[in-house]
């Protein structure tokens, strides 16, 4: 990625050498190979690779809870040394609490910042609107079905104004129909937000659609093999001329092409299983 | 959207069905009662056995009457609920704190745990010759009992509960900015509270069980004092009617404390172990 190199002033989020080593009762597992990447402010970066090749653990290190083996994280110059709220996290597992109203849950990171009241409850309105949640202020997550859950755990994260988000898989337990509405309202989310945001997944569909640059990563140990340009605003995109843009479909092909030499000649279907 | 909104209204029509259509709900915790109850009528009437070995049903209620009359019971449940209460806040506060401080910590645990199984291991009984040496017969011995089986109770269930809160959370919090305090405050105490309760619940159980204990030896007054007492004149009645009301206290507090807390926390928030019934 030498033109990013370049432009080194602007990037919010520099990984250089980024090792990682995790102790096992089976001896050390190596999750990470040396990965180089870094992050423009106001980027939407996704990153594809096959399971268990340290995507999830890249994710964790950017977000500071572990601490690289070997290499340096950098978020606005300064190294990375623990979690912070200027580094929002959306969990593969939500993480929202079950204990907390919807609106509690999306207000709880400015509860936290002691915002007062009044500018609370305008952020967590002005996202409830934005993320068609009104009407379910006050239920808790057990009441809501799993793509409203969704969108809660991405407004809780949106609501404490971090510059950058982290988002690993959050879409990969919904059912197909919801999961393409989600990606659409991330998209006009980060259009009507301008975040940076790194975000997981194993769809290279999903990867192509919401990036404005899509990462690969080989089989564990883990590093970056190419990283793919994605023209034009992602925010202004939608599922349905997505799929009829050849443009686009052949960056598609080509994400799924890098995806694919990494499972192995051998995997079966590799295609279907990837994009999901 | 919509299919959101139809998964949200059955979670709602079932917690309706809960209190409109309670009637078969109410009636069905009755029925072993009753049940005992008739068999007990039955069989008094067909076995007639010595009042020593079974009293009749009407004497039971008698004795219990005229306990009430005199206003000796009243005395008794008072006295015995005041130990209980100070016993089980006193084992539920020191095991909760106890339980957070190790359950947080693991060079604690380690340094406990050792402790902690070789105490719980020593029942309440054995300790009253030595405590009745320190503390004297009075409230103080009865709370110390009861404190010494509340505590273990409460103190496994909080360990338990703090380390089985998912980690996520709390790195959820921690993303938000939250430090240590406020992990702890916002996701650790709700996250533990369905096994707090638990504890709570047998906890209160067995801080019965240990105040009857306690009183048949180190009291004056109380409901252990009412049924110890009554085996001296072979009053059998008193014996039954004194179990009977320690059963039906213990009840009524399930009902009316322990379940309200339950359904305005871990139930409001689906965290409920028994959630899975109806949903």
């Amino acid at each position: 990625m030498p033109d990013d190199m370049a432009k080194s002033t602007q990037n919010k989020i520099v990984v250089s050498g980024f090792r990682h080593v995790f102790e096992t009762d089976d001896g050390p597992v190596q999750a990470t190979d040396r990965v180089d990447l870094s992050i423009r402010a106001g980027e939407f970066v996704t990153l594809v690779g096959p399971s268990g090749c340290g995507k999830t653990t890249l994710l964790k290190a950017l977000a500071g809870f572990i601490r690289p083996t070997e290499g340096s994280i950098l978020c606005d110059g300064a190294t990375v040394l623990g979690p912070g709220r200027d580094r929002g996290v959306v969990f593969q597992e939500l993480a929202i609490l079950p204990w907390r109203t919807v609106r509690r849950n999306i207000g709880h990171g400015l509860e936290i910042a002691r915002v007062p009241r009044a500018a609370r409850e305008a952020t967590v309105g002005r996202l409830i609107e934005l993320t068609g949640l009104a009407g379910f202020e006050e239920r808790y997550p057990h009441e809501l079905s799993g793509g409203m859950r969704q969108r809660v755990a991405v407004a809780r994260t949106w609501a404490a104004d971090p510059d950058v988000i982290l988002m690993d898989e959050p879409f990969a337990a919904v059912d197909a129909m919801t999961r393409l509405t989600l990606q659409e309202e991330l998209v006009r989310l980060c259009g009507a937000t301008g975040k940076t945001v790194f975000f997981i997944t194993h769809s290279v569909d999903e990867a192509v659609f919401l990036a404005d640059r899509v990462l690969v990563m080989t089989r564990r140990p883990g590093r970056i093999k190419a990283a793919i340009d994605v023209p034009g605003r992602a925010a202004g995109r939608d599922w349905e001329s997505f799929k009829i843009d050849s443009a686009m479909q052949a960056i598609v092909e080509q994400v799924l092409r890098l995806v694919r030499e990494e499972r192995g000649a051998t995997a079966p279907a590799a295609s279907a299983a990837v994009t999901k | 959207m919509s299919n959101a909104a139809m998964e949200g209204s059955p979670a709602r029509r079932s917690a309706a069905r809960r209190w409109t259509a309670p009637l078969v709900w109410r009636l069905l915790p009755l029925t072993p009662f009753t049940l005992i109850l008739a068999a007990w009528v039955a069989y008094w009437a067909i076995a007639q056995p010595s009042a020593e070995t079974l009293p009749a049903v009407q004497d039971v209620a008698g004795a219990m009457w005229d306990l009430a009359v005199k206003g000796e019971l009243a005395v008794h449940v008072l006295a015995s609920l005041l130990r209980l209460l100070l016993g089980v806040a006193l084992g539920v506060t020191t095991g909760v704190i106890g339980g957070f401080i190790v359950g947080l910590n693991r060079p604690i645990a380690e340094f406990l745990n050792p402790l902690i199984v070789f105490f719980n291991a020593i029942s309440g009984i054995v300790w009253l010759p030595l405590v009745i040496g320190w503390l004297g017969i009075g409230t103080a011995l009865a709370v110390f009992l009861i404190w010494n089986t509340v505590f273990f109770i409460v103190f496994q269930n909080t360990v338990l509960g703090v380390q089985l809160v998912p980690k996520v959370y709390e790195q959820g919090v921690e993303a938000l900015g939250g430090g240590r305090w406020e992990t702890i405050r916002s996701v650790i105490l709700p996250g533990a509270s369905p096994y707090i309760l638990t504890g709570l619940r047998s906890g209160l159980g067995f801080g019965w069980r240990a105040l009857i204990a306690a009183e048949l030896v180190g009291a004056t007054t109380g409901l252990g004092q009412m049924i110890f007492g009554a085996t001296e004149y072979h009053r059998s009645d008193i014996i039954i009617g004194g179990c009977l009301i320690i059963g039906l206290i213990a009840i009524a507090m399930d009902r009316w404390l322990l379940l309200p807390i339950e359904q305005r926390t871990v139930r409001r928030w689906g965290l409920a172990f028994d959630a899975r019934s109806e949903e």
